[in-house]
Order: C-alpha cells, then structure tokens, then sequence
C-alpha cells in the first residue's frame, strides 16, 4: 500500500462512515469559506495491534451540530454532550472500517475509547506528538468540513511489511 | 411474547439509535435496558431479567469481549442471545465471537439487518410495522 493508496482508504472510510451513520454526504469542492471555518473540536481514537497508533477527526460547528441531529433523527441540536460523543463514535467507525484495509482482514486491533478535546490551537491527538500524520483527508461536508489525520508509531515500511 | 432488551454501547448516541432501530422494528419488545459499560451491563443483568443482548466490543472498564466470556461462564447467563453490534472488522476476532454463539451485527448497520439478526437469534416472528414505520424502515438508512 502506497501513500496515495492510503489516502483513498482514509477517505473512504470517512466518506461512507459519515453517509451511512450520519447521513451527511461529501460536497465537491469547497470554497474559499469552507475551507477557513474554524475547527471546534477533534474525537481520537488509538489503537493497538499489528501496528500502533491514532486516528484523529476533527469538525467544523456545522458537522458537529448536524451529525449528532441526524444521528439521533432530532430536529433541534442535541446537548453538547450529545454532540461531542456523536462525534466520538463517528471517529471509532470509521477507525474500525480502516484498520482492515491497512493491516489486513485478519489482523486484530484493540481500539480505545474515542476522546474529545476542544480545539486550543495545539494539536489534536496524543500520537500528534510523535510527527506528522502519516495521512490526512479534508473533505466538505454539508457547509462544514472534516478533517481526518492518522498517525502511526511504527514507520511506514512497518505498514508496508504487514499488507497480506 | 414479549421479550426484555439490553443495549451495551460506550456511545449514548449509538444506544439511542439501537433503541431507535428497535422500537421501529415491529419485534413484539418488553423492557429495553441500557448500559454504558460491561460492569454496568453486569449490574443490570443481577436485577433485571434480559432475553436478549445487543454489546459493543471496544468500551471502558469491560470489553464486550470480557462480558461475553463472564456470562458464558455463568450457568444462569450462559445461554442469553447475545448481538454484537461494532465496527470489528477482523475476521479472526469475529470468528472467535462465533464460537462464543453470539451473533455479529456491522456498525454502521441498517435497521432492516439488525431486525433480521434479532429474529435470527432470538426466533422470534415480528408483528407487522405500521405504515410510518415501514416507510422509515425502507428508507434505505443506515445507522
């Protein structure tokens, strides 16, 4: 697997975690605004296994006002809480849905519970530590954006070597 | 027949659209239960009776995968029907659950594949949903 090729799991993964599950769809381009809205928050997700590391999603206001409206078919804005875990598990599903792709479907991960922090300006994520992620995505969805990174302790040529 | 529910999900959202999916399913339901965690599934089961168990794997304080192994290892639980409802995807691991006798559901899911597992498992016939309700349900959602 290549890092291009990584990069389409990732979005695949997201793309079809935040239609099934939230059904918000990705837009196609985004502008200059979507682009620049600020990021409220990020849900982490770590896991363990062949390979290690952390997923991190991050939302816009309108993403995580609108997944957790959706998710619980609600017509108002579910409570902040409510919001934020929406969230959480959107970043365990769509963690869950990639793992198999990178390492194979026979390779075993255990996940952590998805945690939530508020945007602060520093980086999302403990992994954020260890170096840049080894993929990201932006996607626009509705009028708001996500945006996914993974980070990996092991090196890339770790993930090379554990593809069936 | 009536039959009692408890769903074991970390995610309150996704205990909600669980429960969602199941009042939505025309199954003939007693008392649905939640838990947010294996102690807490274990500290329902000790005072309410559950015919069937929809559990996540990957939670805080006990896995699914833990509980499933607790219960199995009580004469008084080893039989309950057990759902698992998560995003595992490893082939392995869902082998090994099989094993246990539990079934297998795929966050995200749709409600019409829930139903089908539930009447699967548990042999229970669902009652004929309402107009409204067969229009949600094929609505081609996924939760």
């Amino acid at each position: 697997m290549n890092s291009l090729q990584l990069q389409r799991s990732l979005y695949s993964a997201t793309a079809s975690t935040f239609e099934e599950l939230a059904l918000l769809c990705p837009s196609g381009d985004m502008g200059v605004e979507q682009r620049q809205l600020p990021l409220v928050g990020a849900a982490s997700v770590t896991f363990d296994g062949p390979l290690r590391g952390e997923l991190v999603l991050s939302v816009t206001d309108q993403v995580l006002a609108a997944a957790a409206s959706n998710m619980l078919a609600l017509d108002e804005t579910p409570a902040a809480a409510l919001r934020r875990d929406a969230v959480c598990e959107l970043a365990n599903v769509i963690c869950g849905s990639l793992l198999p792709h990178v390492a194979g479907r026979r390779a075993m991960f255990r996940l952590g519970a998805p945690r939530w922090r508020a945007a602060d300006g520093s980086p999302a994520g403990s992994m954020a530590a260890f170096g840049a992620p080894v993929s990201e995505v932006l996607m626009g969805l509705e009028d708001g954006r996500v945006e996914v990174s993974l980070f990996l302790v092991n090196t890339w040529t770790s993930v090379e070597g554990v593809l069936p | 027949m009536q039959f009692n529910v408890l769903v074991v999900d970390d995610s309150a959202v996704m205990r909600q659209m669980i429960l969602r999916t199941l009042r939505m399913s025309g199954l003939p339901l007693g008392e649905l239960h939640e838990a947010a965690n294996g102690g807490q599934a274990l500290d329902v089961l000790r005072t309410a009776w559950v015919d069937l168990m929809l559990l996540d794997i990957n939670m805080p304080v006990m896995n699914g995968e833990e509980v499933i192994d607790h219960l199995r290892a009580d004469p008084e639980t080893a039989d309950l029907k057990i759902i698992v409802v998560s995003t595992e995807r490893s082939d392995a691991r869902i082998e090994r659950l099989a094993a246990k006798g539990v079934a297998f559901v795929h966050k995200p899911f749709t409600p019409e594949s829930l139903r089908d597992v539930i009447v699967d498992i548990t042999g229970i016939s669902h009652e004929q949903p309402a107009a409204s309700e067969i229009a949600l349900l094929g609505d081609g959602l996924d939760f």
